[in-house]
């Protein structure tokens, strides 16, 4: 196999995951190898239970995998401890979820300035989060509570509040999971404008392959682990390979 | 910035007045008991103090309080103790409960000599036979004018006298006629000894511990140190209990909210770990989510404190309750540290949860 060495923003190799209840082991994922460069748009594609939600919590460093490595801008995560992914999550990572998961209790800017909050972010003017929220078209609903918006509007303000940090990974779980087509679509497009301007790596999971095909290369998953080429200069020459035989 | 804690508390207002209103009252319990028990030790001091002795002569072993009551000295040891160099006199009095209060038996003669003798400011002042003289607190407390009757141990008594307040006790009766009602003639149940100005108070009292060893002989002159001479058996332990309660009060309070509002709030926690809340933001949270409560609770609590107290001493005018600023911030300060220990278990419990899991808590 050709592997181009590149500016990669993830990298995996051979990731297990296996949860255990009891004596009873169920392999979520199964020696999963791919690259993700800087600046790439992948979407994550596959059946219910093929294990692409368990991959996105391990890239994002929410849990840890039973084997395999997988490293974050050069940094080794599976290894850290709790603390030290927590930290790295804060810094690099934007998490998009399907049902939003905003802050009831906080208004769409409260939610957006909790992440910078949290992140400690003090230097970050407001100007960027106007730009931000600009962008996303929520200018009139800063001050709306998650359940004064529509879905679409709450996963553009979960988009805004992922994007708030300039993390250098946005990590989408199935974000147009609970929108209409209408909403969907808005919300794909938001995603793509966003990573052409801002050029930030994208991983999107999706069983949705109109989603899917907003994404820039697409990993299909089955059983826990991956069917198509692992990394973009692979999925690049494929392509390529695919064109000439058409021709 | 929109503030995460407070929106927290505000969205759940039904348990926050609930947390409040529990952690409030522990706060009343400890203010009202305690003021009551501090300010009735207070005005007893005070009052002593008040008289002008130098030192006070009772039996041996007996409660400062309670020895009052008990008739134990023979009237004829006044007279060994004005034998004493530099004693310049003696009072001998009788000390009756009666109920809350106590009601002395005095003889004017030696007992206005003192410093903080009688000042009577209306009637004759005359205490012979069954007459008696209160102070203005007690005579507006029980409408008593000079002239009226009034039945104190199942005996009419004429009043002849309203005494100014702050004089040792209340109800001041003849010495002779309270030693007849409580079947001790003879007797008396403390001595107020004062010095000589020129008299060498230690020495006074080095001669006195001498010449009658079987009795107990204190410092009267100075509040700290008869307080620190008085023998009140259990007052300590009762001070420390009033506050374990309250405290207990609070954090138990504390903690059940905040245990109920960790598992309510599960997604929002595992939200906050995807964001990359560390677990000390997620402990501060709960911590300071706790603390706000807890000071709300306290200010509550002194503020129906004081209304209690007022209407406490409304009712009872001659009753004390001590609520001092020192009083006040203990609660305060007590109150926060019970309801921040509370929280520890709930925020720690928060803190180590597991994000995956808690992102998934429907």
């Amino acid at each position: 196999m050709i592997e181009k060495v590149s500016n990669r923003t993830i990298e995996t190799i051979d990731l297990s995951m296996t949860y255990r209840t009891g004596k009873i082991e169920v392999p979520a994922l199964k020696n999963v190898s791919f690259t993700v460069e800087q600046g790439e748009f992948i979407a994550v594609m596959g059946p219910s239970g093929c294990g692409k939600s368990t991959l996105l919590h391990i890239l994002g460093g929410l849990m840890k995998p039973t084997g395999g490595r997988i490293l974050i801008d050069g940094i080794d995560i599976s290894s850290l401890p709790d603390s030290e992914r927590t930290a790295i999550r804060r810094k690099k990572i934007g998490f998009v979820f399907q049902r939003f998961n905003l802050l009831p209790t906080l208004t769409a800017i409260g939610n957006i300035e909790l992440a910078k909050k949290i992140h400690g972010n003090g230097s970050l003017e407001r100007n960027g989060i106007r730009e931000i929220i600009e962008m996303l078209g929520l200018a009139g609903k800063i001050n709306a509570h998650p359940s004064e918006l529509s879905g679409g509007e709450q996963q553009r303000v979960a988009i805004a509040r992922a994007l708030i940090n300039q993390p250098s990974i946005i990590l989408a779980d199935e974000p147009t999971g609970s929108l209409d087509s209408r909403n969907a679509h808005i919300v794909l497009m938001k995603l793509k404008a966003l990573n052409e301007k801002l050029k930030q790596t994208i991983v999107m999971i999706t069983h949705d392959s109109e989603a899917a095909s907003t994404a820039g290369r697409v990993i299909e998953m089955k059983d826990g682990q991956i069917r198509t080429p692992v990394s973009k200069f692979e999925y690049e020459s494929e392509l390529r390979t695919a064109v000439r035989i058409h021709d | 910035m929109e503030n995460l804690i407070a929106a927290n508390i505000k969205s759940r207002p039904t348990r926050a007045v609930i947390s409040i209103l529990a952690v409030a009252l522990g706060i009343i319990l400890l203010l009202i008991i305690g003021g009551i028990t501090k300010g009735t030790l207070d005005d007893y001091l005070d009052r002593t103090i008040s008289i002008g002795s130098d030192l006070i002569l009772q039996q041996k072993g007996s409660d400062a309080l309670f020895a009052f009551s008990d008739a134990g000295l023979s009237i004829k040891l006044a007279d060994r103790i004005r034998e004493v160099p530099g004693v310049e006199m003696v009072a001998p009095v009788l000390a009756k409960n009666k109920s809350l209060s106590v009601v002395f038996g005095i003889d004017p003669e030696s007992f206005n000599k003192f410093p903080g003798g009688l000042d009577i400011i209306s009637g004759n002042g005359s205490l012979k036979g069954y007459e008696v003289i209160v102070d203005q607190k007690y005579a507006d407390a029980n409408q008593l004018t000079p002239g009226k009757t009034y039945n104190l141990f199942d005996h009419d008594f004429t009043v002849t006298g309203i005494c100014r307040p702050g004089a040792a006790v209340r109800v001041f009766l003849p010495l002779k006629t309270l030693q007849e009602l409580n079947g001790s003639p003879g007797h008396v149940s403390t001595m107020f000894i004062k010095a000589a100005p020129t008299a060498d108070l230690d020495q006074v009292q080095l001669e006195l511990e001498k010449r009658l060893p079987g009795y107990s002989i204190i410092r009267s002159d100075d509040p700290e140190y008869l307080l620190s001479s008085l023998q009140l058996p259990g007052l300590k332990e009762f001070r420390i209990t009033l506050i374990l309660i309250s405290m207990l009060l609070s954090f138990m309070v504390i903690l059940l909210a905040m245990y109920t509002t960790i598992f309510e709030r599960t997604r929002e926690i595992g939200i906050l770990k995807s964001l990359g809340a560390s677990r000390k933001f997620i402990v501060g949270i709960i911590l300071k989510e706790s603390a706000i409560i807890c000071c709300l609770g306290a200010i509550v609590g002194i503020g129906i404190s004081g209304i209690i107290r007022g209407a406490i001493i409304n009712q009872f005018p001659t009753l004390q309750i001590a609520m001092g600023l020192r009083e006040l911030m203990t609660c305060l300060l007590l109150g926060v540290l019970a309801g921040i220990l509370g929280a520890i278990y709930p925020a720690y419990k928060a803190a180590c949860m597991d994000p995956v899991r808690a992102l998934s808590y429907e």
